[in-house]
C-alpha cells in the first residue's frame, strides 16, 4: 500500500512540475509572437492613445515578470481571465467548446481501439496470410496520411458527390429532440473517420508486432504444451503483455484530446477547443490561447499518470520502478 | 477483461460531454401566420467574436450586429449616402451638426428608437473608447451629442468637420440605451444573450462557432408591409470560402456572405442552380513607398516604381477582369460624386521607368533594392506581388518579397518596417475622411508616412467646408496631388461577386463585402420563388 502511495505521490509531484512548465514556456512564447493584440482586435483607424489605453486594459503595459506573477497569481485561484476579444472570461469560452472537442476525440479513440485492438489481433495471429498483408499495407498507408487531405477528400465525396453526410459544423441549426442526437451523430461521422483513419494505422502496426513477439515467447509456448487453446493463450496471455506499448499509444492520444484535433476542427469547421486554438492565434487572444494551453497541458499530465497508473496495472514490476 | 473498465469510463464521460452539451430546445413561434415562414441560411468563414457592435471588429460580427441594430445611414450602389434611422442630416452652424430622425422604428421590446439612444451611443463612444470601434476614430472632432427633441441629435463640434455627419451616420450603429446603459461602460458590455433589436431581425439562438439564428422583427419599415419577408435568418460558420461553395453547391446554405475568389467567378456562373451577383467594390488596392527610405523620398524613384507596373496584366490575369483602373486616383470611380474621371493610370513603360532612374541617381552601377511586406492570408495580393517584382526587375530594381502572416504584417505596418507596403482598403466610402486618414501627419492608415503642407491644406480645407462643390474641388485636388507624387500607388478597384441559389431574389444589392447582399434592407427584401 505505501508503495502504491508512494508511487502516485511521485508521479502527481511531476505532474504538478510539469503543469507549471508547461504555463511558464506558454505565457514566454505568446509573448513573444510576432504582432500585437491591441492591432488585433482594434480598429485599424484608432488613433495610437486609444492603442495604448488598450494595451493598459489588457495589462501588457507591465513588466513582464508582474504580467507574469499576476496571471500565476490569478491562475492558482481557478481564473483564466478574460478574453480580449470577446470580453467574457476564458472559461466561459473553452467551456463552450470543450463538450464538442471531447466528444469528437474520445469517439474517434475509442473507435480506433475497438476496431484497431482486434484486427491487430487477427494479423499477428495468422502472419503473413492476407489480412496481415492487407493491415500492414493499409496502416502504413493510414500513418502517412495528412489529417485535412483525407478530410477533404471525404468531404468531396461523402458530402459533396453523395450527399450522404453534411459539409461542417457540428450540428444543422433548427433540429431540435431526438432528430437533434441523431443530426449529432451524422455531423460527427466525417470528423471522426478522418481522425480514424490517419491513428488506426499505429495501433494496428504497434499491437500486431508485439503481439507476435509475445506469442513467441516461452510462457505462451508452455501454455500451448499444456494444451491451453490458442484463444485463450492469445487473448490471456499474450495479448496482456502485448497491450503495454498500445496503452502508451492510448496515454499519448488521450494527451492529444484537448487540443490535437486542430486540423480536423479546422477542416470540418467543428466547434471544439482546436478551432477555438485557431481562432484566438488570429486575433491573438492571449488569455483565451493561455487557458487552453493551460487545459491542454493538464490533460496530457493526467493522461500520461493514467498511462503510468494502467501499466502498473498491467505490470505490476512497474510500480516498484 | 480490466482493460474495459478505463473504456467504460472513457465511454461514459463522452457520453457525459455529449449531454453536457445537451440538445437545445425549441424556440417558441412569435410570427405565427406572417408573410413566408422560409428560412435563408449564410455562410461566413469567420466565428462572431462580439455581439455588441461597438466592440465588434470582424466581419460576421457587422453581418450579425447590423441585423439588430440601425444605422443612421446607408449608401447605394452608385457610392451616394441615402437616409436610414436618419431622415436628413447637416449643419446648423460649422461647429454643430444634426441628424432628424423617423419616428416609426421600434426596438423589439417596444420602445421607440429615439434620438436619446444615438446621443447615448455617440457618447459612450467617446466616454469608454471600446476597442475595434471605427466611430471612435472619426468622432476626433466632436465634443458631444445631445438629443433636444425624441427625433433630432445634435453633435457640438471640437472644430469643423464636414465629413462627421456622414461618416458616423454610416459607420455606427445605434444601440439601446436602456439595454446598453446599465453595463456602465459599454467597452466591457459582451450584449450575448436577450437581445433587443430594432429590426429587421433578433438573434435567438447561438451555437458558438457553429451557426446563429435571428427570427424576424415587426415592424421594420425598410421591408414590404414593414415586415421582413423571411421569418428567419441563418448564419453558418465554415473554414474557407471553398468549404461554404461546397455547402452551396450541396444545398446547405443558399448564399455565401463572402466575395468569392476571383478564380471562383466563372465556374459558379455556369454551374446550374446557382446565381453570381456583382457587387461594386467601394475600396481599393494599392502599394505604398515608404518616404522615410532615402531612395523612396525622391519623387522619381516612385514614379519609376509606378511605371514599372503591369497594371492590366495584373487586373486581367490575378483579377480574371473583375477589377477596374481608378486612374491611379484614390478616389474610387463608384464614388460619383468625387470621382475624377480625368485621372490618368500611370502607364507600363519599363524604358521611362529605367530613364526615371537614372535621373534620381540609380542604375547598373548603382542597384535600387527593397522589400515589399504583405499578408499571406490576402491571396490575391499575394498573387499580384509576385508579377510587381518581375515587371520591376525588367527595369532594374529588385524587389524582394516578404510575405508573412496578418498580425506580423499589422505590426511591420504599424512600425514603418517595409520599404513597399502591399495590400488593400476594403471600404474608402469617403474620400475626404480616408484622405486625411491616409495622408495627414499622423493618419492613422498614413502607410507612405508622408508630410507635404499642399496635401495637408487641401486636405483640412475638404474638412472644413460644409460647401459640397467646394470639397469636390478640394479632394479632387488632393487626389491630384497624390497620384502625380505617388504619395500612393493605387492599382485597381475590385468589384466583388457573391454567389446564392437561384431559388432566392429580391436582394438590395450594395457596394462592399460589408453591406453586399447581406445589408439589413436586403434581407428583409430577399425571398424564395
Amino acid at each position: 500500500m505505501t508503495q502504491v502511495v508512494r508511487f502516485t505521490a511521485r508521479r502527481l509531484g511531476r505532474a504538478l512540475l510539469t503543469v507549471w512548465f508547461a504555463v511558464t514556456v506558454t505565457f514566454l512564447l505568446l509573448r513573444l509572437l510576432p504582432g500585437d493584440p491591441a492591432l488585433a482586435v482594434a480598429s485599424p483607424n484608432m488613433t495610437p492613445a486609444a492603442r495604448l489605453e488598450l494595451l493598459r486594459q489588457y495589462g501588457l503595459d507591465q513588466p513582464l515578470l508582474v504580467q507574469y506573477g499576476k496571471y500565476l497569481w490569478e491562475l492558482v485561484q481557478g481564473n483564466l481571465g478574460i478574453s480580449f476579444a470577446r470580453q467574457v472570461p476564458v472559461s466561459e469560452v473553452l467551456m463552450e467548446r470543450l463538450p464538442w472537442t471531447l466528444l469528437l476525440t474520445f469517439t474517434a479513440l475509442l473507435l480506433t481501439v475497438a476496431v484497431g485492438i482486434p484486427l491487430g489481433v487477427l494479423a499477428a495471429t495468422r502472419p503473413r496470410g492476407f489480412l496481415d498483408r492487407f493491415t500492414q499495407v493499409g496502416g502504413v498507408i493510414g500513418q502517412s496520411l495528412f489529417v485535412p487531405s483525407v478530410g477533404i477528400f471525404l468531404l468531396f465525396f461523402l458530402g459533396l458527390k453523395l450527399h450522404l453526410l453534411p459539409i461542417g459544423g457540428s450540428y444543422s441549426p433548427g433540429v431540435y429532440g431526438a432528430a437533434w442526437y441523431l443530426d449529432v451523430a451524422k455531423h460527427l461521422v466525417l470528423p471522426c473517420v478522418s481522425l480514424m483513419l490517419v491513428q488506426l494505422g499505429s495501433y494496428v502496426l504497434t499491437l500486431r508486432s508485439t503481439l507476435i513477439d509475445a506469442l513467441g515467447e516461452d510462457y505462451c509456448v508452455l501454455a500451448r504444451a499444456k494444451g491451453m487453446p490458442n484463444r485463450k493463450v492469445v487473448w490471456k496471455h499474450a495479448l496482456r503483455n502485448a497491450l503495454l506499448p498500445t496503452t502508451t499509444l492510448v496515454g499519448l492520444q488521450l494527451g492529444y484530446l484537448v487540443g490535437g484535433a486542430v486540423l480536423t476542427e479546422t477542416v470540418f469547421a467543428y466547434p471544439g477547443i482546436g478551432r477555438g486554438i485557431y481562432e484566438a492565434v488570429t486575433q491573438l487572444d492571449f488569455p483565451v490561447l493561455q487557458g487552453a494551453f493551460v487545459l491542454l497541458a493538464v490533460t496530457v499530465v493526467l493522461a500520461n499518470m493514467l498511462t503510468d497508473l494502467t501499466y502498473g496495472v498491467l505490470d505490476p514490476r512497474v510500480r516498484t520502478a | 477483461m480490466r482493460l474495459r473498465h478505463p473504456l467504460i469510463a472513457v465511454a461514459a464521460l463522452a457520453a457525459t460531454a455529449v449531454l453536457g452539451a445537451c440538445s437545445p430546445s425549441a424556440p417558441t413561434d412569435n410570427n405565427a401566420g406572417a408573410a413566408s415562414d422560409a428560412t435563408l441560411t449564410i455562410a461566413t468563414t469567420t466565428d462572431v467574436v462580439n455581439f455588441n457592435p461597438l466592440i465588434g471588429n470582424s466581419r460576421t460580427d457587422n453581418w450579425i450586429t447590423s441585423l439588430m441594430y440601425p444605422r443612421l445611414l446607408s449608401i447605394s450602389a452608385d457610392g451616394k449616402k441615402s437616409p436610414l434611422l436618419a431622415k436628413d442630416y447637416g449643419f446648423t452652424d460649422p461647429m454643430t451638426a444634426f441628424w432628424n430622425l423617423r419616428d416609426d422604428m421600434k426596438w423589439s421590446d417596444g420602445k421607440p428608437v429615439t434620438a436619446d439612444d444615438v446621443a447615448f451611443t455617440i457618447n459612450s463612444i467617446l466616454r469608454d473608447k471600446p476597442a475595434g470601434n471605427t466611430t471612435y476614430g472619426q468622432l476626433v472632432n466632436v465634443d458631444s451629442a445631445s438629443a433636444p427633441s425624441p427625433t433630432r441629435v445634435e453633435l457640438k463640434l471640437k472644430k469643423p468637420d464636414s465629413t462627421v455627419v456622414t461618416e458616423v451616420g454610416f459607420w455606427m450603429n445605434v444601440v439601446p440605451k436602456h439595454v446598453f446603459e446599465p453595463s456602465g461602460n459599454v467597452a466591457k458590455f459582451a450584449n450575448d444573450k436577450d437581445w433587443v433589436s430594432s429590426g429587421p431581425f433578433k438573434l435567438t439562438n447561438v451555437a458558438k462557432g457553429q451557426s446563429y439564428t435571428l427570427e424576424r422583427v415587426t415592424p421594420y419599415p425598410f421591408a414590404p408591409n414593414n415586415t421582413p419577408v423571411v421569418s428567419k435568418i441563418v448564419y453558418r460558420v465554415y473554414p474557407d470560402i471553398n468549404t461554404e461553395i461546397l455547402a452551396l453547391k450541396n444545398g446547405e446554405v443558399d448564399l455565401i456572405a463572402n466575395a468569392l475568389p476571383p478564380a471562383q467567378v466563372k465556374n459558379l456562373q455556369s454551374t446550374p442552380g446557382i446565381k453570381v451577383q456583382e457587387i461594386p467594390g467601394l475600396g481599393y488596392a494599392h502599394m505604398t513607398y515608404n518616404m522615410k527610405h532615402p531612395a523612396l523620398a525622391d519623387v522619381k524613384v516612385r514614379q519609376a516604381l509606378a511605371h514599372a507596373v503591369n497594371y492590366e496584366a495584373i487586373r486581367s490575369v490575378v483579377l480574371q477582369g473583375q477589377a477596374v483602373t481608378t486612374g491611379s486616383s484614390p478616389i474610387p470611380p463608384v464614388l460619383t460624386e468625387f470621382a475624377d474621371p480625368t485621372s490618368k493610370e500611370y502607364e507600363f513603360d519599363v524604358e521611362k521607368s529605367k530613364q526615371l532612374l537614372t535621373e534620381a541617381g540609380y542604375g547598373p552601377s548603382k542597384p535600387l533594392t527593397l522589400t515589399m511586406i504583405y499578408s499571406l492570408q490576402d491571396a490575391v495580393t499575394s498573387q499580384w506581388a509576385n508579377l510587381v517584382k518581375d515587371d520591376a526587375a525588367k527595369a532594374g530594381i529588385t524587389i524582394n518579397l516578404q510575405g508573412m502572416d496578418r498580425n506580423t504584417y499589422l505590426a511591420k505596418t504599424d512600425a514603418g518596417e517595409y520599404d513597399i507596403y502591399a495590400g488593400n482598403f476594403a471600404i474608402m466610402d469617403d474620400p475626404t475622411t480616408n484622405m486625411a486618414l491616409t495622408y495627414l501627419p499622423g493618419g492613422a492608415i498614413n502607410y507612405t508616412l508622408v508630410d507635404d503642407p499642399a496635401l495637408n491644406s487641401l486636405i483640412t480645407q475638404a474638412q472644413g467646408t460644409t460647401d459640397k462643390a467646394a470639397q469636390k474641388q478640394f479632394v479632387q485636388q488632393a487626389a491630384k496631388l497624390v497620384r502625380d507624387n505617388v504619395y500612393d500607388n493605387v492599382m485597381y478597384m475590385q468589384n466583388l461577386y457573391v454567389a446564392h441559389s437561384d431559388k432566392w431574389s429580391g436582394f438590395v444589392v450594395k457596394p462592399s463585402e460589408l453591406l453586399s447582399v447581406v445589408d439589413p434592407q436586403s434581407l428583409a427584401n430577399a425571398k424564395k420563388s
